[in-house]
């Protein structure tokens, strides 16, 4: 049980696998680039198996403007508050990633229909810190910070965005971006006063779509930084190289005292994992490597697009997607230099395997995911990017996109596509939308970092 | 104030006169035009319309790569006109603008500027 004397979140990664399985989700849905000259919004979708509006999307808050690309969002406070009986994990950040714009949103007051509590405006963010282009967000303690992809005029590798806990602009976080070329996830792990930060590219080169060719003109990333948490200044960067093309997601294990990590590769399609051996010294080793697959209609084999990774909050398992192939795998990482494949399920993906599911055609194909904290439910969205799904799944204009849950087996390994849950985003009141990341009220697995 | 007269053919021939001063996204906006867009500095297409006639300045555009600019691409919201324009706008006028990069890849001249082989230079 959740100590009530205390701040948000919980003690340890073990207590918030105990804690009560969760109702409701909050997953951002755009409009932006499909058409629909509405605003992106925040859904709140129903998750209760008890309730009469189980898998139905039952609020959805509008942005006040259009064209924000709502992407990633992150909480005011996690776990690392948990002993700071003043904080409350009541404000959900969202950010637009081609507006800048901040979204500050108030789940707590009604957990079931949020609303707006301010915006810190775009421009505003430019002028200031000449920073744009928003990611992830991670609460330190009290303060917020974002990663930042570009400089005011989209340029990498921008910086970070550090905010107060009353949502003012505090300015630049990073004393030096050191050599780092490009910005993208980071997490971090205070006991090893460390922070991990990956790489995607400059704003002006990934959001009007993906050029291939210019990967090979280094406009996109292959490396990845490891900070010195407390001086706030990239230490020592690994040179991943062609197997570690377009390193996305980062991910420490839950457990504060380790020094493991992983990150997925996108375009190398490939999991590279870290870790600090006995002499303190940092090491990296590729564990996964997904095969590229032959398509009757392409010329070469396409590659994976891991797209996403998650771990499940006891370290155990890996998750990751194959955005372009279409399959979700779950991985057991218990040795974590030696991942074992335990369990893999197909929705949409361009090799043909799952066009339907429950009844939706899937248009896209495993994109983000959030696990429950037991680690029993994955739920799943499949829109990447507005801008790269009209260049790999142009269809998705009309069909819009969907979430499905999958049922993990913890115990044995094995996964399942749950065959009552789905959400149709291809069916809301304002015309077909696309969905992203998602997250729920009480923190999830990729929300919370114990100091 | 010498004023162009822009012409949106999509949007049934409507005709708007604008400042050429301003980018074009302000310009039509301000005069009631729904038009999509996202970052404002010309980095990530979401205003792309294309031009069938007319000339624009958009050197602060950073979004198109060389193929979509023989398209006829421009980006709404850094293009300032530089004589009277006829344009397409929104996604309606995107139909050139997405390919998948693994089936329809581009040549050298055809990348963005900064890193585009100019024709000429390959002989």
């Amino acid at each position: 049980m959740t100590n009530h004397c205390c701040g948000p979140g919980y003690a340890s990664p073990a207590e918030a696998m105990t804690a009560p399985r969760e109702k409701l989700l909050y997953t951002i849905a755009i409009y932006t680039g499909t058409g629909i000259q509405k605003p992106d919004y925040l859904c709140t979708i129903d998750v209760d198996p008890e309730s009469s509006t189980y898998s139905q999307v039952i609020s959805r808050l509008q942005m006040p403007g259009i064209g924000d690309e709502l992407h990633h969002s992150g909480w005011n406070a996690c776990s690392s508050c948990h002993g700071d009986a003043s904080m409350e994990r009541k404000y959900l950040i969202v950010p637009g990633v081609r507006s800048s714009n901040l979204h500050i949103v108030d789940c707590g007051t009604d957990p079931r229909s949020p609303t707006l509590f301010k915006v810190i405006d775009g421009a505003e963010i430019k002028a200031r810190t000449n920073l744009s282009a928003p990611h992830t967000v991670h609460c330190l303690g009290s303060d917020i910070i974002v990663s930042m992809l570009g400089d005011a005029q989209g340029n990498a590798p921008g910086g970070y965005l550090q905010l107060s806990k009353e949502f003012e602009i505090v300015g630049r976080w990073e004393n030096s971006m050191g050599r780092i070329k490009f910005g993208y996830d980071f997490w971090y792990q205070p006991r090893h006063n460390v922070m991990v930060s990956s790489e995607w590219a400059a704003p002006n080169t990934f959001m009007p779509g993906f050029d291939l060719e210019e990967v090979g003109h280094l406009k996109y990333g292959r490396e990845i930084h490891f900070w010195d948490f407390e001086k706030k200044e990239p230490k020592q960067t690994f040179y991943l190289g062609e197997d570690g093309l377009i390193p996305l997601e980062v991910r420490f294990h839950h457990n504060p005292d380790s020094s493991h990590g992983f990150v997925g590769a996108a375009l190398s399609a490939n999991i590279i994992h870290w870790w600090k051996d006995a002499a303190s010294d940092w090491q990296w080793e590729k564990i996964v490597d997904v095969g590229n697959e032959p398509h009757p209609e392409w010329p070469i084999p396409i590659p994976g697009v891991i797209s996403v990774i998650l771990l499940s909050m006891d370290d155990r398992y890996l998750y990751l997607c194959n955005w372009l192939h279409g399959d979700i795998r779950q991985y057991d990482i218990s040795d974590p230099h030696n991942a074992k494949l335990t369990g893999q399920v197909w929705m949409g993906g361009l090799l043909g395997r799952a066009p339907e599911v429950n009844g939706v055609k899937v248009t896209g194909g495993p994109q983000m995911i959030q696990l429950s904290l037991d680690g029993k439910r994955l739920y799943v969205t499949t829109s990447l990017f507005s801008t790269w799904d009209n260049q790999f799944y142009p269809e998705i204009r009309t069909n819009g996109g969907c979430m499905l849950m999958v049922n993990c087996d913890t115990e044995n390994g094995g996964m399942e596509i749950d065959p009552l849950f789905v959400v149709d985003f291809g069916k809301e009141p304002n015309g077909p939308s696309r969905c992203h990341e998602t997250r729920y009220p009480g923190g999830d697995c990729t929300s919370d970092i114990w100091v | 104030m010498t004023c162009f007269t822009i012409i949106l053919a999509n949007q049934g021939g409507a005709a708007f006169d604008v400042d050429p001063r301003k980018p074009l996204l302000q310009s039509l906006r301000e005069q009631g035009v729904d038009l999509p867009y996202g970052c404002k500095y010309g980095g990530c297409i979401t205003c792309a319309a294309k031009i069938i006639s007319g000339k624009v300045d958009q050197k602060a555009q950073r979004a198109l790569n060389n193929r979509q600019i023989n398209n006829g691409y421009i980006i709404l919201c850094v293009a300032r006109p530089m004589s009277d324009c006829t344009l397409e706008v929104g996604v309606e006028s995107h139909d050139k603008l997405y390919r998948n990069p693994f089936l329809d890849p581009l040549a050298a001249h055809e990348l963005k500027a900064d890193i585009a082989t100019p024709l000429e230079a390959k002989k």
